[in-house]
């Protein structure tokens, strides 16, 4: 029998009871489990203490975790709908930090928000949203959406499509996605992977950091008001590049090769046999090109 | 589970709750369910919620599809600005093979002015990243530009509504967030204010004012 958990959801309403505070593991005790019918839609909210979501291979989820003194754990939902979380105080008070560990089906797609707590997940797709706490996802997922208003963001992941924004936090792309739209405020942005096929990377006054070779067919666009754009690329890269800067310096590593226009602040360069086309431009913050 | 000292995992104890851990791992979980209290309660109550909902009446199944469709059309229809009569989609062999044929001609002719174009504007694009005058592409990222301060200006608005009812490290980090993009902002217009005739200035201006309505937006979600 693969299914952990029959639903019957007032059964394990009351039986929860009996377990809550029993049943411990390094997650912590159990706090509600309930079966799962694919696709599965999960909503979730911690103000405050870490959230950790887990895909598996089950057709059930499984709730652990911490709740603080005084906070109030809540779930409900169905087989195909759930919602969990720790409740807000109606009159304002802060939150005490509770931590939770969530197992879901791989594939779930989720929607969770946290202001202080940082979220780490795997294998689950989604919208992940966030005040001031970090987020670092992994594994595979079919979408993936995160906003911070201040926090890290480490994505690792393999998806056709991701949407990241930051403020003053750092944002780290790596893992294997597709599209890319990803960008920061005053934070730093890095970008490590060479399977995007469509990059959209920006930022206002933190730098912007591309290293790799893009793929061939690759379009990507860089831009940068005060910040730094800074691309690392391998001996081997092939592509076309379009670098411009309004006040700004351009600085091209490869003094090898001629560029095919050139003027003080704007140089196009054609590595390789041209397979991608890469635009990056700042208004007043040095753009760099430099061979690994 | 990795040694002796740490806890069975979260798969570990469920497998073995029902009955469906593979025969050769079961010996060493056995063994350490006899040393470990925790997961050896841990999965005794598994294994006794797991068969009180087994001993729970199946929920109901829903109703076949077939049965479903009629009420799911029903609504499709409604919803339509013209409905689709019923004879509709019965062409004759004739008008489907006409209609079809048309439709690779169009689509084929769709395809060639795309290619044409597509070349045209690789060819334009050589030279867009650097300042020029092309009126076409001013206009288009002036546009853009507009677009989103009209948005950002909106969004703001809402901001001010809602400022007393957002966290504290919330109004911290918009805030933050805010000054930095409007710094950018009063630098590009003052340069675009010297250099009105410069496409890279305006895509610069255009793609802050974006930051900016990102920013708002995100705004909408930190209550």
């Amino acid at each position: 029998m693969r299914i952990a958990f029959v639903s019957a959801g007032l059964v394990l309403i009351c039986a929860a009871g009996a377990i809550d505070a029993q049943g411990t593991s390094a997650d912590g005790p159990l706090l509600r489990a309930h079966r799962a019918t694919p696709p599965l839609g999960l909503k979730m909210f911690n103000p405050a203490g870490p959230v950790r979501l887990v895909g598996w291979d089950k057709d059930s989820v499984v709730v652990r975790g911490h709740v603080a003194k005084g906070e109030k754990f809540y779930f409900y939902g169905n087989d195909s709908s759930m919602k969990l979380g720790i409740d807000e105080h109606v009159d304002g008070r802060s939150n005490a930090p509770s931590d939770l560990v969530v197992y879901l089906p791989k594939g779930t797609k989720v929607s969770i928000k946290t202001v202080t707590g940082d979220i780490v997940a795997s294998d689950v797709s989604g919208w992940f949203y966030t005040v001031s706490g970090s987020v670092r996802l992994s594994g595979s997922a079919t979408t993936i959406e995160v906003q911070s208003m201040s926090g890290n963001v480490d994505l690792d992941v393999v998806t056709p499509w991701v949407h990241a924004r930051t403020g003053d936090g750092n944002l780290l792309v790596r893992g294997a996605p597709q599209d890319v739209d990803a960008s920061t405020i005053s934070g730093t942005l890095s970008i490590a992977s060479p399977t995007i096929a469509r990059g959209q990377f920006g930022s206002v006054s933190g730098d912007v950091h591309y290293a790799g070779s893009p793929a061939a067919g690759a379009i990507f666009d860089f831009s940068n008001h005060s910040g730094a754009i800074d691309l690392l690329l391998a001996k081997s890269v092939s592509g076309v590049f379009a670098l411009s800067s309004v006040v700004g310096s351009i600085e091209n590593g490869f003094t090898g090769v001629r560029p095919i226009a050139a003027t003080s602040h704007s140089v196009r360069l054609s590595l390789g046999r041209g397979g991608a086309q890469v635009a990056a431009r700042t208004f007043k913050g040095t753009i760099r090109l430099r061979p690994q | 589970m990795t040694n002796a000292q740490s806890h069975l995992t979260e798969e570990e104890r469920h497998a073995h709750a029902e009955g469906s851990l593979p025969a050769e791992q079961l010996p060493v979980i056995e063994t350490h369910l006899l040393g470990c209290a925790e997961c050896a309660d841990d999965v005794a109550r598994i294994r006794t919620l797991m068969t009180r909902i087994h001993d729970a009446p199946a929920p109901a199944a829903p109703p076949p599809l077939d049965e479903l469709w009629p009420m799911i059309r029903t609504r499709i229809e409604a919803s339509k600005v013209v409905p689709l009569s019923p004879n509709a989609i019965r062409l004759d062999g004739r008008r489907r093979a006409r209609r079809i044929g048309s439709s690779i001609m169009m689509t084929a002719a769709v395809v060639i002015a795309a290619v044409v174009l597509g070349v045209r504007a690789r060819s334009h694009r050589a030279a867009s990243d650097a300042p020029n005058t092309e009126p076409t592409s001013l206009i288009a990222v002036a546009d853009s530009a507009h677009a989103f301060e009209e948005q950002a200006q909106t969004l703001l608005n809402q901001l001010e509504l809602q400022r007393s009812m957002l966290r504290p490290e919330a109004v911290v980090a918009i805030d933050h967030d805010l000054r930095v993009v409007d710094s950018a902002i009063a630098e590009l217009k003052e340069a675009i204010a010297h250099d009105p005739n410069n496409p890279a200035l305006r895509r610069l201006l255009a793609s802050s004012y974006r930051q900016k309505v990102d920013v708002l937006k995100r705004v909408g979600n930190a209550g």
